[in-house]
């Protein structure tokens, strides 16, 4: 299992679009990736779901935690988080 | 023929078509099992139904992508749902485990995720429930072998006639076909009503049952000028609606020209033409081009539209982007304004006798000292990105003006301990609209920087009529010559002090009351965006002195009767 943090920096957050692009990048790898919030660690998402990922209410600004166990889970959180600190090409 | 008067023209206008007769697909859900040994042929028709509702949607899409409709992302949201992994499985299993046919297995597991966003406390997220629900309506629809009805697919001009029309509907829409729209259901401020008056489509909404009234493919003349319904006109009807229909765009063509015109009267004076904003929305702020500022930002709506209080830094971001937007015009920034008809389901307020009279506005505002304070702090805060005039509602005193000073006062030391900065120069006013304080506005002027009357609330308290109640609506009288005799009282004396007084009610943007208003002295107006054009052009088309002379004369007059006739017959009025 391979984990990292990171801040959402985007003004929308993990909605519409950029929501829509962070489940489709999830989408593409074989492990199993889940994400939450820091602050909330009980209420887990799967990642490739558009409607666990909009369940959860990410803002600008919340810290979240992801999750990836797989044959690809390194690449599966870095491609992720580095999308996320990217701004979605918002900021 | 026939002729169905009823409802409300929500959206002005004449419409010319065919019926079209739009009923959303309502699905009938039952609860119905299949044999163990039907599964995986089960599983299938799931596969298949999913990949029609695919087809379907990709092609609104691309049909709204060729003309570089924005409303195409509602659209990929919808394909992003449909083929969500979590539904997905959440259908699949209850097919495999539960051996439900898969149309009560999408009803099962949509609506199990509609129930966990609706919890989600985000405004955002709980738009998308209408999208979940979108897409499972597609599905059940699909699976029962109804076609689809889309009012993306006119191919004649044509009257939509609805039970009440979904924000999927208007999204879809075809404005090159749709002519008119008649809907069962909808008031002024519905949804519909919005989108038509921003279409400019015409609309007559809330008439019952007028889709028994009208058969598919009738033809129809909708005449949302006077609220009337024609079925199957005769020749001379027709014609006569024809003209009707050509003078009415000729003439809103004409009057659009006024937009980005300069409000001056003939005789070169100068008049400031402002908006009222509520929610600083993309529209909004795009407005800023036609006008002179801001006359009312109504800051109520920021704490109407959330589940919980707004914090200092969302409220912040907000103000922000409305003073950067308009620069070095004046934003005019009411502080909150509930209490009355608005309330706020996050804020207990008690039950009282004759809430108007009540602890609303500025009142309640001195009783929540935080919530006053933390709107203060994010408004100043934002004043170092452009002019920022604070205003204060339901003023009704001299002590009112002076505690409010107290408050802004306070507020301006603690961002300076805290070392926040702000623009020293922002401007402090009073909303204009308790008959006490214009009493006293010779003193008010002196106080206070500037002045906005609100016209509603100042007549429904001149008249003492609860502008709630219809059964007293005959008395509340707008242009009752009392009003403007109260209304020149506040001119005069902030005149006298050579600061600006501004009238932001309904009336600022009233085709009869602004040129009486101008008349008296007043040298700025604020109104809604639509008013806009028809007010710059009375403006633009008369002299100040023949606006001087009407309301010299309507300070003489006895009745609101002779009021609007005197005006009306004095002035070009027309829309």
């Amino acid at each position: 299992m391979y984990k990292k943090t990171v801040t959402i920096l985007n003004p929308s957050g993990l909605h519409a679009r950029p929501g829509s692009d962070f489940v489709n990048l999830a989408g593409k790898f074989n492990s199993s990736i889940k994400l939450w919030k820091v602050d909330r660690p009980e209420k887990i998402a799967n990642a490739k779901s558009i409607i666990f990922v909009l369940s959860l209410g990410i803002k600008k600004d919340t810290v979240i935690e992801i999750s990836a166990e797989g044959n690809d889970e390194v690449q599966a959180v870095d491609q992720l988080v580095a999308m996320i600190q990217s701004g979605f090409g918002e900021i | 023929m026939k002729i169905i008067q009823k409802g409300n023209a929500v959206s002005k206008g004449i419409g010319i078509g065919k019926a079209y007769l739009y009923k959303q697909y309502t699905p009938r859900i039952v609860e119905s099992k299949i044999d163990n040994d039907l599964v995986a042929q089960e599983l299938l028709n799931y596969q298949k139904t999913k990949f029609q509702a695919e087809t379907e949607i990709q092609s609104i899409q691309s049909f709204l992508a060729q003309k570089n409709d924005e409303k195409a992302k509602i659209f990929q949201a919808h394909l992003d749902i449909l083929n969500d992994i979590a539904i997905a499985e959440e259908v699949e299993d209850k097919v495999k485990n539960d051996l439900y046919t898969y149309e009560y297995a999408v009803h099962l597991a949509y609506e199990m995720f509609i129930e966990m966003l609706s919890e989600v406390d985000d405004a955002l997220i709980k738009e998308r429930v209408a999208d979940l629900k979108d897409v499972k309506n597609r599905l059940l629809r699909i699976a029962s072998g109804v076609a689809e009805a889309n009012l993306s697919r006119l191919t004649e001009p044509s009257i939509v006639i609805a039970q009440d029309l979904y924000p999927s509907d208007t999204a879809t829409l075809d404005r090159t076909y749709v002519q008119a729209i008649v809907t069962e259901i909808g008031g002024v401020t519905s949804h519909t009503a919005i989108i038509a008056k921003s279409y400019e489509i015409p609309a007559v909404l809330g008439i019952d049952q007028i889709l028994d009234e009208i058969k598919h493919g009738e033809f129809v003349i909708v005449d949302a000028i006077s609220n009337k319904i024609i079925i199957s006109p005769d020749e001379v009807t027709l014609n006569t609606y024809l003209k009707k229909q050509q003078d009415f765009i000729a003439k809103r063509e004409v009057t659009k020209q006024y937009l980005s015109q300069k409000p001056v009267t003939k005789d070169k004076v100068k008049v400031e033409v402002s908006i009222n904003i509520g929610s600083a929305n993309k529209e909004e702020l795009d407005f800023e081009q036609y006008v002179d500022g801001v006359g009312l930002f109504r800051s109520e709506f920021l704490y109407m539209e959330e589940t919980e209080m707004p914090s200092e830094e969302k409220q912040f971001e907000i103000y922000k982007k409305a003073l950067s937007k308009f620069g070095e015009k004046p934003v005019i920034l009411r502080t909150l304004d509930i209490g009355g008809d608005k309330e706020l389901s996050y804020l207990e307020m008690p039950k009282e006798e004759n809430p108007f009279l009540g602890n609303r506005a500025i009142r309640l505002c001195f009783d929540h000292m935080d919530l006053f304070k933390t709107q203060l702090r994010a408004a100043l805060r934002a004043s170092v990105f452009g002019n920022l005039w604070l205003m204060f509602p339901m003023v009704g005193s001299m002590d009112d003006v002076y505690n409010i000073k107290k408050v802004i006062e306070d507020v301006k030391k603690e961002l300076e301990l805290k070392k926040q900065a702000f623009n020293p120069n922002f401007k402090t006013g009073v909303m204009i609209e308790i008959p006490s304080i214009i009493m006293v506005a010779d003193h008010v002027a002196k106080e206070v920087d500037f002045a906005s009357i609100g016209t509603n609330d100042l007549c429904q308290y001149l008249s003492a009529v609860d502008r709630m109640n219809p059964m007293v609506s005959k008395y509340y009288q707008s242009y009752s010559p009392s009003m403007f005799r109260m209304m020149k009282l506040a001119i005069d004396a902030f005149n006298h002090e050579h600061k600006p007084i501004s009238v932001c009610g309904e009336l600022g943007g009233d085709l009869v009351a602004a040129p009486i208003l101008l008349g008296l002295g007043m040298r700025k107006l604020s109104m809604s965006k639509t008013s806009v054009p028809a007010i710059k052009k009375v403006i633009i088309n008369h002299e100040m002195k023949q606006f001087e002379a009407v309301s010299k004369h309507i300070l003489t007059l006895k009745t609101e009767a002779e009021v609007i006739n005197y005006v009306k017959s004095q002035l070009n009025l027309e829309d």
